[in-house]
């Protein structure tokens, strides 16, 4: 009888040369991507995981029997409900932004599971299809009980299908990485840049934020998550290979490319939920020592492995690491009413705690935290609209976030003309994206566009309610009702 | 133009954290240009008569009109204070 490693390549490599098709017909560069070579440089393609499809089902098999059991011992509604409201929120920011976004990851990995150039490679897509099935289904099962309990949870399942302006710029990258990318541009945007380079933040680091505030169920949840991505973000790796060995320049351009789009993701998903969303006394590492230590090191010390170069704007994305989620996320609080969670105002421990973290960018933030904690304490409690804008903002036409590029002293937004229209982009990568496919985004509008064409509400209010599909029951709040020590005069008493 | 039109501008204040879409009319001045974007970033930034309105690197004296100073729809303006204008 063969021994596993004797028949396992048996299972796996079974392309053979075809006859009565041409191999450009059967994988047609259309589909299966550029640059188009023969199976010849491909049949190399292997991965460290080599898991046979016993193995598979046998490890998932497990994997949801452990997360049934931590399910049923703590992931009702009483367990949740013991958590801080500012955690919760990171729990909606998360549960609404990812698991959807799993299922389109389905499609994508479907494509190379059939289009794929290696056999190997097309059934460990397979499994990774398999994979983000799951993914999608877990958090909407978890969060799914909570909905009853508060309403801002059913945005788990209702975000991507809305017009909110983060569900925009949301479906704007998921849809491009996960559901318009052919296998190649797939494997180096998802599996190598977004899985290898960034998931650590929300597996490892904001798995061990949960440990610390006790969240057992979404611990546990994402760290069953990560072992599945642990496996399926090894497909990308084999493909850069191959691909900075024939086409070096466009190697570098997807690594580039998408390591700037999926920063900017995370660093709303992530940055907020490490730098505010997580009570004090549980924080152990601020998002940027975070993504120095997971992204910085660990990513330049990959690509350089693979031959390539840092992306070329490494110090506006080092700088942004200081300012850019702290600008959006006094710009979220300010317009909270637009997003689907609450918001914490910082309290001065807080304060100081990120001045200590960020000692090159807080100096200029804490003026902005200043002026709303004055304005919050002149308001007193339950005065939201104190403390929240009322005119539009500006997005990224290629992002499609608010534009909070660059610092408080200096907003890196670019208006750019092209062919009678105007974009404005929120930082140069951004701007430089666009300008390199533009046949890929010209055609989507920005919601200022979408407002100032009359599809959209200019009225802040009528935008949410109309055009987000947010209430009053499900948009964000002050997650205290602005009942802070530091906006009152003593406890219970009036406002300063 | 049309006279009196509706001009929409990205306007960036000093000292905010995002670029904020204000509206205002050919014939407003730059000290009304002024007011309405410091009035939309009041939340995060108090109002400053050191704030002076820039775009495309020059100043722009607070009684011409937006039409004469050649803003058109989606420009950048910028709000900035005297010193580091």
């Amino acid at each position: 009888m063969l021994k596993r490693q004797e028949w396992l390549d048996l299972a796996r490599k079974l392309d053979w040369t075809y006859s009565y098709v041409q191999e450009r017909d059967v994988f047609p560069e259309a589909m299966s991507g550029r640059p188009w070579l023969e199976h010849a440089h491909w049949q190399g393609w292997d991965e460290p995981y080599r898991t046979t499809f016993a193995e598979y089902v046998t490890g998932q098999h497990e994997k949801e029997g452990a997360i049934s059991a931590v399910r049923d011992a703590v992931g009702k509604v009483a367990d949740f409900g013991r958590h801080d409201r500012a955690w919760l929120s990171a729990l909606k920011l998360h549960g609404a932004t990812l698991p959807l976004a799993e299922f389109a990851a389905v499609i994508g990995n479907l494509r190379a599971a059939r289009f794929g150039r290696d056999s190997a490679w097309r059934i460990t897509a397979a499994f990774g299809a398999l994979d983000e099935l799951r993914h999608t289904q877990i958090p909407l099962a978890v969060l799914h009980e909570l909905v009853h309990w508060d309403p801002q949870f059913d945005w788990t399942h209702r975000f991507f299908h809305t017009n909110e302006w983060v569900a925009v710029a949301a479906r704007h990258f998921v849809d491009e990485m996960l559901l318009g990318s052919n296998p190649i541009e797939f494997a180096i945007a998802t599996n190598f840049v977004f899985e290898t380079g960034f998931t650590n933040l929300q597996f490892v680091g904001l798995s061990a934020v949960a440990h610390a505030v006790g969240d057992r169920m979404f611990e546990k949840m994402v760290q069953s998550i990560q072992t599945d991505e642990a496996r399926h973000s090894q497909i990308g790796g084999p493909v850069l290979r191959t691909l900075v060995e024939h086409d070096k320049a466009y190697a570098q351009y997807l690594v580039d490319k998408w390591f700037w789009r999926a920063w900017l993701f995370f660093a709303v998903v992530t940055g907020f939920a490490m730098d505010y969303l997580t009570p004090l006394e549980e924080r152990k590492q601020s998002f940027r020592e975070f993504v120095d230590e997971w992204i910085v090191e660990q990513f330049e010390r990959m690509i350089h492995e693979y031959g390539l170069e840092r992306p070329w704007y490494w110090a506006e994305f080092q700088k942004s690491t200081r300012y850019y989620h702290h600008l959006l996320y006094a710009s979220a609080y300010t317009y909270r009413a637009t997003v689907w969670f609450d918001l914490v105002l910082p309290s001065p421990e807080e304060r100081a705690w990120l001045a200590e973290k960020y000692p090159e960018s807080w100096p200029e933030l804490a003026p902005v935290w200043e002026r709303i904690t004055e304005r919050c304490r002149a308001a007193g409690p339950g005065m939201e609209w104190f403390t929240h804008g009322v005119t539009p903002v500006g997005f990224c036409s290629l992002c499609q976030l608010v534009l909070c590029g660059g610092t408080p002293g200096k907003n890196s937004a670019r208006v750019v003309e092209k062919d009678g229209r105007r974009f404005v982009f929120c930082s140069e990568p951004c701007a430089w994206i666009f300008e390199r496919e533009p046949e890929r985004y010209t055609a989507h509008r920005t919601i200022v566009e979408r407002i100032l064409a009359g599809e959209a509400p200019a009225n802040l209010i009528e935008l949410v309610r109309d055009y987000f599909g947010l209430s009053e029951a499900t948009w964000g709040k002050d997650a205290h009702g602005g009942r802070y020590p530091f906006t009152v005069d003593a406890p219970g008493g009036s406002a300063a | 133009m049309t006279p009196d039109a509706l001009v929409p501008l990205y306007g960036f204040v000093e000292g905010d954290t995002l670029g904020l879409l204000v509206l205002v009319r050919t014939t407003d001045t730059i000290a009304r240009l002024s007011f309405v974007l410091q009035e939309a970033a009041q939340v995060r930034v108090a109002h400053d008569p050191q704030f002076v309105v820039r775009h495309r690197d020059l100043r722009l004296e607070p009684t011409l009109t937006v039409a004469a100073a050649g803003l058109t729809a989606l420009d950048r303006v910028d709000l900035v204070r005297e010193a580091s204008a």
